[in-house]
C-alpha cells in the first residue's frame, strides 16, 4: 500500500510545528516563498557533523599521500611529493600519511573521497573560498547567502527542539580576517533565527548554555519568573496578543528552556568520563568533537567543528610544513576516529553523516591549478637548504581529500583518484563542491530543487540548482 | 402503556450488510497491491480495467457525499424523537452511505495508484476518505446495537459518529476538489482572498464582430498571455534557467518549443501541449507550472483563446512591458479640498484613502505614547521623565508640532540616530570584507556631517555619485582579492547599488542576463555600469564574455545623456547632474517612501527597494516627493510633515501575521508597531542604566569632526561602534550588501544573547550599583526604574510584583534582574 505521508513532510510538519511552539517562526523566513519541486526524497541521515580542516589541507600529507621523499639539505623542491611516509589503513591497498593511523584504522566505515576539486577564485584567499565551501556562492554575492548549516536548519528545523539546529564550534571572530569569516557564518536572506548558535570555544561551551557568570541557576530562575510576572501584569495588557510582542514572548521562554533544560549538559564535559576526555583532549578541536558527539546524542541537527582559521595558522601552512603537520596530525587524528568509532558502537552514525574536509589542498610548487596559476604568495626555492622551506606552501585547487562516514554513506569505498606524479590532480571522478553539498543535502531528504525567492528571483541552495548527489558514494 | 419498538434492521439485512463490509474492507488494503504490482517493473501501462474504475471514482463519490450528509441532516432534524417517521430512512441512508463510502474509497485508492497522482493534499484526501468509510461503517453499528439494545448512550454515541462521519465527508471532499481544481479553487473566489491581480482580463473585449482582431487588439492580447508567462513560467523557462529545453521569454522561443516539440500549435488548442499541461490537475506530474500556484481559469481561458485566435503575436507586442513600471515623471496631484478640519497635506491625501476604501480615523494616541514614538524616530533615544513632565504640562495647543520641530533641531543627536539607517543603506561600516586587500573605504566623517547640517538631498546624491575622496565609499563599493564573477566588479557594484538605493530599482538580474523579473536587459545595465568605469566594460552573460563593448547611458533616455567618450571624473559628473534633476520623480519618490517607513513602519511602496510595485496611494507618495522637491530637498521638513499629521499620530498597528505587510492589498490605518533596533535598545540602557559601550569602543567620534570644546557625548551611541556580537544578535546587518530594512522579529539566538551575553549583564551590574547609591530606598528606584523606562509610574500591581523581589535596602543582584525583567517586557522593547 503506498503511504504517502512522506517523511521529509512529516518532518517539515512536525518541525514546523515544533518551531511554531518554540517561537522560531521567522518574519523573514516567513516572507520567503519557498519551492520545492515536490521530489519525494527518503533520507539516509537526520544530522550531519562537519569537521573542517580550516586554511587549507594538502592532500599529498594527510589522506592520498604520494612518493615519500625525505628532507635532505640541498634537495631541489621539484623532487618534493610527500613529506611524510605512507602508512596502510584498514582498506587494502590504500595508504594514509604517516600520523593518521588512528583515523586510518576505522576508514573502513566511511568513504575517502580523493578527487575534490575546488573553484578557480583567482589569487588566493582563504576566507573566499572557505565562503564558497560553506555556502556553495562564489564571493561576493549581491544578496546575503546562507550557510550549509542555516539552510539545513531551515528546511529540517530542530532535531530536538531546544538544540539549537545550527551549532558552529571552535571559530573565533577576534582573529585575523574575522570580518571575512562572519560573511558565510551567517544565515542571509533566510533569517537570523536559522544563523550559527556560536561556541567560539568549546571549553566554555558550557557558559554559552547556563545562566550568565556568577548567576545561580536559583536566581536564573527567579529572574524569569520575575519577568513573566511583569509582562502578565504589564499595564500594556490592553494591546492583548500581537506578532512581534508574542514573538519576543516566546523567544525568550526558550532561551530560557534551553537554559534550563537537560540537553544542556552535553556542552558540560565533566559529566563525560575521564579515559574518553582524554582520548579527545588534542585542544579545541578535539574537544569540538566531543562536544559534536555529546550534542548529536541528544538530537542536534548541524554541528560544524573547525580547526579554526586563522591566518598562517593550522593547516595554514607558509613555512615549516612538514614539522607544523605533525602537529596538526596529531590534533585531529584521535578526536576524529574517536567520533567516529563512538557513533558506530551507539548506533547513530547510522544516522549522522561526519564530513572532513579543507577550502582546499596544497603544494610545493603549484599555486592554483595547473594551467590556471595564479600570483604567488610564498617565495619556494629551488634548493631547500633549510627545514623550515620544506613543506606543502602553496595553495593548490586542483585535488584534495574529503573523508565521509554514516548517513547512509558506503563503508570501505575509494571514490576518485589524483595523480601520483605532481601536479597530482584529479584525474578520476573530479567532484565539485555543487554535488558535495547536493550530496550532503540528498542524505538529508532536502529536495535538490529548493529555493526561495529572493528579490524576485529563485535562489537555490546551490548556484541555480546545479550539482547532482553522488550516487555512488551511498550505500 | 409500552409501545413496541420497531425493528431496525431484519436479519437478512444484517447478514448482508456484514459481508458486504467484510469483502470490501479487504479489497481497501488488496487492490492498491495489485493495482501497483500491474505497474511496477517500469514503464509499462497500467492495465486499462485499472484506469478505467479508477476515473469511475468522481462518480462513486457522490454518493456517500450526499447520502452520509442527508442522513446527518436528517438525523438533526429529529433529534427530539430517534423513533420518528424518518426512522427507517434515515437507516437506509446510513447504509447506502457506508457502503458507497467504502466503494469510493477502494475506487479512490485505484485511481490514486492507476495514474501519476501523489502530494500531502493526496494523502490528506486519501486518509480522511478512508476515516469516512471506518466512520461510516462505525455509525453503522451503532445503529445496529441500538436494534439489538436500545440504550439512550447507545444513541448518543451513534449520532456522535453520525456527525463527524458527515463531518468527515465533506473534508474529505474538499481535499479531493482541491486535488482536481487546484487548493485555491474554492478560497480563490472569497473576496478578500483575490489572485494577484493581473491586468484585468476580459476576453470579450477581443471578441469582435468581424471575428478578426485590428493588431492593437492583438498586442494587447500577447501582452496579457506574457504577463501570465512572465509572472508563472518564468522562472523555469526564461534566459536564466532553462528547463525542459523550453523558453517562454520571447516569440521565437515560445513557438520553437522543447524537448517533447512544439508547445503551441497555433489555432488548435487540442494539439497545443501547453494547453494540456496548464489544464492537467496540480498533482499530475505534468502538470504546468509544477511548482507554486496553479494557473487561474481566467488565466488558462486566456491563453487558450489566444490559441484558438491563431496565437497572434505582431511585431509591435514587443514595445509592450509585462511587468508593472511605475512613471518616471514627477506628478503634482492637486490637493484634495480640507475636510473635517484637516489641513496637513498628509492628512487631506491620508482622508481621501480613508473616503475611498471605506477606512475610518482611529483615535490619536496620548501624548506620553506620541513623545515616546518621536523621540526614537527622530532622535534614536528616550524621552527623560522631566521630558514627559514638561511637554505634559506644556499648555500651548500646537505643542506637538512645536515639538517635533525642537527635537529636530538637536542636530548631534538627529545625526547620531539616521547615522545608522544610512551606513546600513550605503553598507558603510567601520570595519569588514574587503579591508584587508585595502578595497574599501568608509564615509563615516562626511556621511555624519551631512547628517548633521541636513544637507540638500539632491547635493547628497551628487556627492555619493560623482564623489570627492571622503564620499567615494559608495560607489568604489569592495574590491575582493582575486577574480569576481563579472557581474560583482566594482562598477557593476555601483550600478547595482545606485539602483537599488538611489533609485528603488532591482538590478541585480539585469547585472548577469536579461531579467525575468523586469524589462531590464543586459546591455542596459551594462551601459549603466559603463557611467562607473574607467575603461569601457566588456559585456559578460553569466559570467561568460560576449566579446561587446558595453555602452554608456542612464537607464531612462528621458534623463539625459552621457558622453561616452568622456573620462571617468566627467561622466560621473553628468551622471550626477542628469539623476538629481527635478525630472527624476522616481528618486525622490524613493526617498520619501524611504523616510515614510522610517517612521511609519511599512513604506507606502513595499519592498521599499521595489519602487515599481504600486503604493497604496500614488497620490500621497507623488504630492509627498514632488512637494520634497519644491521644498529644495529638505528631509528634515519631510519628516517634520510627517511627523506633524494626524495621520502619524494615529495609533499603532499591530498584526498577527508578517505576510500582512508585504500583502498586495495591504490597508493603512496607522503605524505599524515596530520592535526597538538594536542601536536603540542600546542607546535607551545607555542611557536609562548604564551605557552599554565605553569610550574605547568608539571607532568614529563626531565632535573630533567639530573641534568645538562644548560638544561631548553623554554616552556612546551604538551608532557610533563597531558591529559586535550583542548588535548583530539584535539585528545590526553585517552591511556586506546594502540593507534597507531591518528584521525586527525576536528570535532564540538573540533570546540567549540577551539572557546571559555579557555585555548586557555587565551593563546591567554595573547599572545597579550606581542606581542603589543614588536611589537607595526600594520604593524610590522601583518608581524611578518605570518613570525612566517607560515614562509612567508602576501600576499597583507592577509595584507588588517589583516590591517582592527587592530587599528594603536593595541589593545589586535584585535591583540588576529588575532592570532585566523590565528591559525585555513588551512594553519596553516595541514602539507603540
Amino acid at each position: 500500500m503506498r503511504l504517502d505521508w512522506k517523511r521529509r513532510d512529516f518532518l517539515k510538519k512536525t518541525s514546523a510545528a515544533a518551531m511554531a511552539t518554540m517561537g522560531m517562526g521567522a518574519p523573514l523566513g516567513g516572507l520567503l516563498s519557498s519551492c520545492q519541486s515536490g521530489t519525494n526524497i527518503p533520507s539516509t541521515a537526520d544530522s550531519v557533523i562537519l569537521l573542517y580542516m580550516a586554511g587549507g589541507m594538502a592532500h599529498t600529507e594527510t589522506f592520498d599521500p604520494k612518493k615519500y621523499t625525505p628532507f635532505r639539505k640541498g634537495m631541489e623542491s621539484k623532487e618534493v611529493l610527500s613529506t611524510f611516509p605512507g602508512v596502510p589503513t584498514a582498506l587494502d591497498g590504500i595508504e594514509f600519511s604517516e600520523g593518521l593511523e588512528n583515523i586510518g584504522k576505522i576508514i573502513d566505515r566511511g568513504t575517502l573521497i580523493r578527487s575534490y576539486v575546488a573553484a578557480d577564485l583567482g589569487h588566493i584567499l582563504h576566507t573566499r573560498h572557505q565562503y564558497h565551501w560553506h555556502t556553495c556562492y562564489e564571493p561576493p554575492q549581491s544578496v546575503l547567502v546562507p550557510h550549509i548549516g542555516s539552510w539545513i536548519a531551515k528546511e529540517l528545523g530542530p532535531l530536538n527542539p531546544v538544540i539549537p539546529p545550527f551549532i558552529n564550534i571552535n571559530q573565533r571572530f577576534t582573529v585575523g580576517e574575522g570580518e571575512e569569516l562572519k560573511a558565510f557564518h551567517s544565515a542571509g536572506f533566510l533569517g537570523s533565527e536559522y544563523g550559527p548558535f556560536l561556541i567560539p570555544d568549546p571549553t566554555a561551551g558550557l557558559d554559552s548554555v547556563r545562566p550568565p557568570v556568577g548567576m545561580s541557576s536559583k536566581r536564573f530562575e527567579a529572574r524569569n519568573e520575575l519577568y513573566e510576572k511583569l509582562v502578565q501584569e504589564s499595564a500594556m495588557g490592553e494591546f492583548g496578543s500581537d506578532y512581534q510582542k508574542e514573538s519576543l514572548k516566546r523567544s525568550m521562554e526558550q532561551a530560557y528552556a534551553l537554559l534550563n533544560s537537560p540537553e544542556a549538559k552535553a556542552f558540560d564535559f565533566s559529566q563525560e568520563p575521564k579515559e574518553k576526555y582524554d582520548i579527545y583532549n588534542t585542544g579545541r578541536f578535539g574537544l569540538g568533537c566531543l562536544m559534536a558527539k555529546r550534542l548529536v546524542d541528544q538530537g542536534a541537527r548541524f554541528i560544524s567543528v573547525t580547526t579554526e582559521y586563522e591566518p598562517f595558522v593550522g593547516w595554514d601552512t607558509h613555512e615549516n610544513g612538514h614539522t607544523r603537520l605533525v602537529d596538526m596530525k596529531k590534533m585531529i587524528d584521535n578526536p576524529i576516529a574517536q567520533l567516529v568509532k563512538d557513533l558506530d558502537e551507539s548506533g547513530r552514525l547510522d544516522r549522522t553523516m561526519i564530513i572532513v574536509a579543507s577550502e582546499f589542498s596544497r603544494d610545493m610548487l603549484t599555486e592554483g591549478r595547473p594551467g590556471a596559476q595564479v600570483k604567488d604568495q610564498v617565495e619556494v626555492p629551488d634548493i631547500i637548504e633549510d627545514l623550515k622551506n620544506y613543506g606543502m606552501h602553496r595553495h593548490f585547487t586542483d585535488g584534495c581529500s574529503i573523508l565521509m562516514f554514516g548517513g547512509g554513506i558506503k563503508r570501505g569505498h575509494v571514490y576518485g583518484k589524483t595523480a601520483d606524479e605532481r601536479p597530482c590532480k584529479s584525474i578520476e571522478k573530479p567532484i565539485k563542491i555543487d554535488s558535495i553539498h547536493q550530496t550532503i543535502y540528498h542524505a538529508l531528504g532536502i529536495d535538490p530543487e529548493t529555493n526561495y525567492e529572493i528579490e524576485k528571483r529563485p535562489f537555490y541552495t546551490t548556484p541555480d540548482g546545479h550539482g547532482v548527489a553522488e550516487m555512488e558514494l551511498f550505500a | 402503556m409500552l409501545a413496541k419498538k420497531p425493528k431496525l434492521f431484519t436479519y437478512g439485512q444484517k447478514y448482508l450488510v456484514f459481508k458486504l463490509f467484510a469483502f470490501l474492507f479487504l479489497l481497501t488494503f488488496t487492490i492498491p497491491d495489485v493495482v501497483v504490482a500491474q505497474g511496477a517493473g517500469g514503464q509499462e501501462e497500467v492495465f486499462w480495467l485499472w484506469k478505467f474504475l479508477g476515473r469511475l471514482h468522481p462518480l462513486a463519490v457522490h454518493f456517500p457525499v450526499s447520502l452520509l450528509i442527508f442522513a446527518a441532516l436528517l438525523e438533526l432534524f429529529t433529534l427530539t424523537s430517534f423513533h420518528s417517521k424518518l426512522r427507517p430512512g434515515i437507516n437506509l441512508l446510513v447504509l447506502a452511505g457506508a457502503a458507497s463510502a467504502i466503494i469510493a474509497a477502494i475506487l479512490g485508492l485505484v485511481l490514486a495508484n492507476a495514474e501519476d497522482y501523489g502530494g500531502s493534499v493526496l494523502s490528506l484526501h486519501q486518509w480522511t476518505g478512508i476515516g469516512t468509510a471506518l466512520l461510516g461503517i462505525m455509525a453503522l453499528t451503532a445503529l445496529w446495537r441500538i436494534s439489538q439494545k436500545e440504550t439512550k448512550g447507545g444513541i448518543k454515541v451513534y449520532r456522535s459518529i453520525l456527525f463527524v462521519t458527515a463531518l468527515g465527508v465533506s473534508v474529505a471532499g474538499h481535499f479531493g476538489a482541491s486535488l482536481t481544481h487546484g487548493e485555491e479553487y474554492l478560497t480563490s473566489v472569497l473576496p478578500w482572498n483575490e489572485r494577484e491581480p493581473l491586468p484585468e482580463i476580459d476576453i470579450t473585449a477581443f471578441q469582435t464582430s468581424s471575428g478578426s482582431m485590428s493588431e492593437e487588439q492583438e498586442v494587447k492580447l500577447v501582452g496579457q498571455v506574457r504577463a501570465v508567462f512572465a509572472h508563472n513560467c518564468y522562472n523555469c523557462h526564461s534566459a536564466a534557467k532553462i528547463k525542459g529545453e523550453l523558453r517562454l521569454d520571447g516569440k521565437e522561443h515560445v513557438f520553437k518549443g522543447g524537448e517533447s516539440g512544439e508547445v503551441i500549435v497555433p489555432g488548435d488548442t487540442k494539439n497545443s501541449e501547453l494547453i494540456r499541461r496548464i489544464n492537467l490537475p496540480a498533482s499530475h506530474k505534468d502538470a504546468m507550472p509544477s511548482k507554486g500556484k496553479t494557473l487561474g481559469s481566467d488565466e488558462k481561458a486566456l491563453i487558450a483563446f489566444w490559441v484558438e485566435q491563431g496565437a497572434p503575436w505582431p511585431e509591435a507586442a514587443e514595445s509592450q512591458s509585462v511587468f508593472r513600471v511605475a512613471e518616471l515623471a514627477p506628478r503634482n496631484p492637486p490637493l484634495p479640498t480640507s475636510k473635517n478640519g484637516l489641513e496637513n497635506p498628509v492628512d487631506l491625501w491620508v482622508n481621501d484613502y480613508f473616503d475611498k476604501n471605506g477606512l475610518d480615523w482611529g483615535d490619536p494616541v496620548d501624548d506620553k505614547t506620541f513623545l515616546r514614538r518621536i523621540y526614537l524616530d527622530v532622535l534614536g533615544v528616550l524621552p527623560s521623565p522631566t521630558d514627559y513632565a514638561d511637554f505634559q504640562d506644556d499648555p500651548a495647543p500646537n505643542k506637538r508640532e512645536a515639538w517635533v520641530a525642537k527635537l529636530l533641531s538637536r542636530n548631534d543627536d538627529y545625526a547620531m540616530h539616521w547615522l545608522t539607517f544610512w551606513n546600513d543603506a550605503l553598507r558603510n561600516d567601520y570595519t569588514g570584507t574587503g579591508y584587508i586587500t585595502k578595497g574599501r573605504y568608509a564615509i563615516t566623517d562626511w556621511l555624519y556631517t551631512s547628517i548633521r547640517d541636513n544637507k540638500r538631498y539632491d547635493q547628497f546624491v551628487k556627492e555619493l555619485l560623482n564623489p570627492g575622496e571622503e564620499s567615494k565609499g559608495f560607489i568604489e563599493g569592495i574590491r575582493w582579492r582575486g577574480d569576481v564573477n563579472a557581474s560583482q566588479v566594482t562598477e557593476m557594484q555601483a550600478a547595482q547599488n545606485v539602483g537599488q538605493v538611489i533609485l528603488g530599482l532591482n538590478l541585480k538580474c539585469a547585472s548577469c542576463h536579461d531579467s525575468f523579473i523586469s524589462d531590464w536587459k543586459l546591455e542596459e545595465a551594462y551601459a549603466f555600469a559603463n557611467i562607473f568605469a574607467d575603461t569601457t566594460l566588456e559585456v559578460s552573460r553569466c559570467d561568460k564574455p560576449l566579446g561587446k563593448k558595453a555602452k554608456t547611458k542612464i537607464l531612462w533616455e528621458e534623463l539625459g545623456e552621457i558622453d561616452s567618450a568622456a573620462n571617468r571624473p566627467e561622466k560621473l559628473r553628468q551622471l550626477a547632474e542628469n539623476l538629481v534633476q527635478p525630472s527624476n520623480g522616481r528618486m525622490y519618490r524613493t526617498l520619501v517612501n524611504r523616510v515614510w517607513k522610517q517612521l511609519m513602519g511599512r513604506g507606502m511602496v513595499e519592498p521599499v527597494d521595489e519602487m515599481d510595485n504600486e503604493p497604496w496611494s500614488q497620490d500621497l507618495l507623488d504630492w509627498l516627493a514632488y512637494d520634497f522637491v519644491e521644498n529644495g530637498y529638505n528631509i528634515k521638513d519631510l519628516i517634520y510633515k510627517i511627523a506633524t499629521s494626524k495621520v502619524y499620530q494615529l495609533s499603532s498597528v499591530g498584526y498577527e501575521d508578517p505576510l500582512f505587510l508585504v500583502d498586495e492589498d495591504f490597508e493603512f490605518e496607522g503605524a505599524i508597531r515596530r520592535r526597538l533596533t538594536a542601536e536603540q535598545f542600546s542607546d535607551a540602557i545607555s542611557q536609562v542604566i548604564y551605557p552599554v559601550f565605553d569610550e574605547e569602543a568608539i571607532k568614529f567620534d563626531p565632535f573630533e569632526l567639530t573641534k568645538q570644546e562644548e560638544g561631548r557625548l553623554e554616552f556612546v551611541r551604538a551608532s557610533l561602534v563597531a558591529n559586535n556580537d550583542f548588535l548583530k544578535a539584535l539585528g545590526r546587518p553585517s552591511r556586506e550588501v546594502v540593507s534597507t530594512s531591518r528584521d525586527s522579529q525576536a528570535n532564540l539566538l538573540q533570546a540567549l544573547e540577551l539572557t546571559n551575553g555579557v555585555k548586557l549583564n555587565n551593563a546591567l551590574k554595573n547599572g545597579a550599583e550606581k542606581w542603589i547609591t543614588q536611589y537607595g530606598d526600594k520604593d524610590i528606584l522601583i518608581h524611578e526604574s518605570y518613570r525612566q523606562l517607560f515614562g509612567r509610574d508602576p501600576l499597583q500591581r507592577e509595584f507588588q510584583v517589583a516590591s517582592e523581589v527587592l530587599s528594603e535596602t536593595p541589593k545589586v543582584e535584585e535591583v540588576q534582574d529588575l532592570f532585566w525583567a523590565l528591559l525585555l517586557t513588551p512594553e519596553f522593547q516595541i514602539i507603540y
